[in-house]
């Protein structure tokens, strides 16, 4: 409904960078893991893949130009082991987190909705990772608020 | 809209009385009531009305705040009551206690002195369940509130119904 309007449009675009970012992270997170957790990474890389495709046909509908998308992108840490890898997961949840957080500002009516779906699969993802990689608390106190 | 407007329009207009004070005419102030009924406007209209000085609307934000102290208390409890759950509740009841006090900034409530009062099931996982159907119904709340709310609240609701959603998993 409000795809036009060029603050939704902005973090529309903004939101499609993040889930390029968090798809291209997923390769290495997968291949360090291995069972449940593999299979966990698997899944969340095609919610990711999926999220992106909607961005790609919203934005194109509107008759906006696409970020486009980097061959690679620079890792906060080596991913190296499980544990990075694990570290890496919670990370790349929660900074997408962030951008659906200023999506769901940006827009409303069912765009809104959609940013608040993405917005809390991030979150619960994140406490996820943390729950798989050991690592407490499991929650933060807001999600997607960048510190 | 343009109803709303046309309808304060009317309002402001008075009949002088012999005495030359002013009044509302009765058939005016009927007409208007006819119309608010027609328009379904009257709740945004209360605290614009010059002859009915009623306080205005309270903020739809405001009974979050106590749900979310709410919230806070029954974790609380829970957690002095079942020591053993306490590392995984604590952080849930900061967070609880942290979304309060930012629903209290931005509707300018002033967070009540007192605590509510919770009580916690003997029995652990009575306990965890009853967390979870509390973290359920909030979680609810906060998304309705998130999707009605302007854009300047619309990104803290959205990150409490995210935060409620994660609570929801950790319980799990």
């Amino acid at each position: 409904m409000n795809t036009r309007t060029p603050g939704a449009r902005s973090a529309h675009a903004a939101a499609l960078t993040a889930e390029y970012a968090a798809i291209w992270a997923y390769g290495p997170i997968g291949v360090r893991l291995t069972g449940p957790a593999q299979e966990a990474a698997r899944d969340a890389e095609a919610t990711h893949r999926r999220r992106r495709d909607t961005l790609v046909l919203r934005l194109t509908d509107a008759g906006d130009s696409l970020p486009a998308d980097q061959a690679g992108y620079a890792l906060p840490f080596p991913v190296t082991d499980e544990p990075s890898a694990l570290r890496l997961a919670v990370e790349v949840e929660e900074r997408t987190a962030g951008f659906w957080q200023a999506a769901v500002a940006a827009t409303s009516g069912a765009e809104r909705e959609r940013a608040l779906a993405a917005l809390v699969d991030c979150a619960v993802r994140a406490t996820r990772w943390r729950a798989t990689a050991g690592i407490t608390p499991l929650t933060t106190p807001f999600p997607g608020r960048t510190a | 809209m343009v109803l709303t407007w046309a309808v304060i329009g009317k309002m402001t207009q008075r009949d002088p009385l012999p005495d030359g004070t002013m009044r509302h005419s009765r058939r005016r102030v009927l007409r208007v009531g006819a119309l608010l009924a027609l328009g379904g406007t009257v709740p945004s209209l209360t605290g614009c009305e010059p002859f009915n000085r009623e306080p205005p609307p309270p903020d739809p934000l405001a009974p979050m705040v106590d749900e979310a102290l709410a919230l806070a208390a029954a974790y609380r409890d829970a957690a002095t009551t079942h020591p053993t759950l306490a590392s995984r509740l604590t952080p849930i009841t900061e967070a609880h206690a942290a979304h309060a006090a930012e629903l209290a900034r931005i509707t300018k409530v002033a967070l009540p002195s007192a605590t509510p009062t919770a009580s916690t099931p003997a029995d652990s996982d009575a306990t965890l369940t009853g967390l979870r159907e509390l973290e359920r119904a909030a979680g609810e709340s906060a998304t309705q509130a998130c999707l009605a709310a302007p854009a300047e609240r619309a990104a803290l609701l959205a990150s409490i119904a995210a935060a409620r959603a994660s609570h929801l998993e950790a319980l799990q």
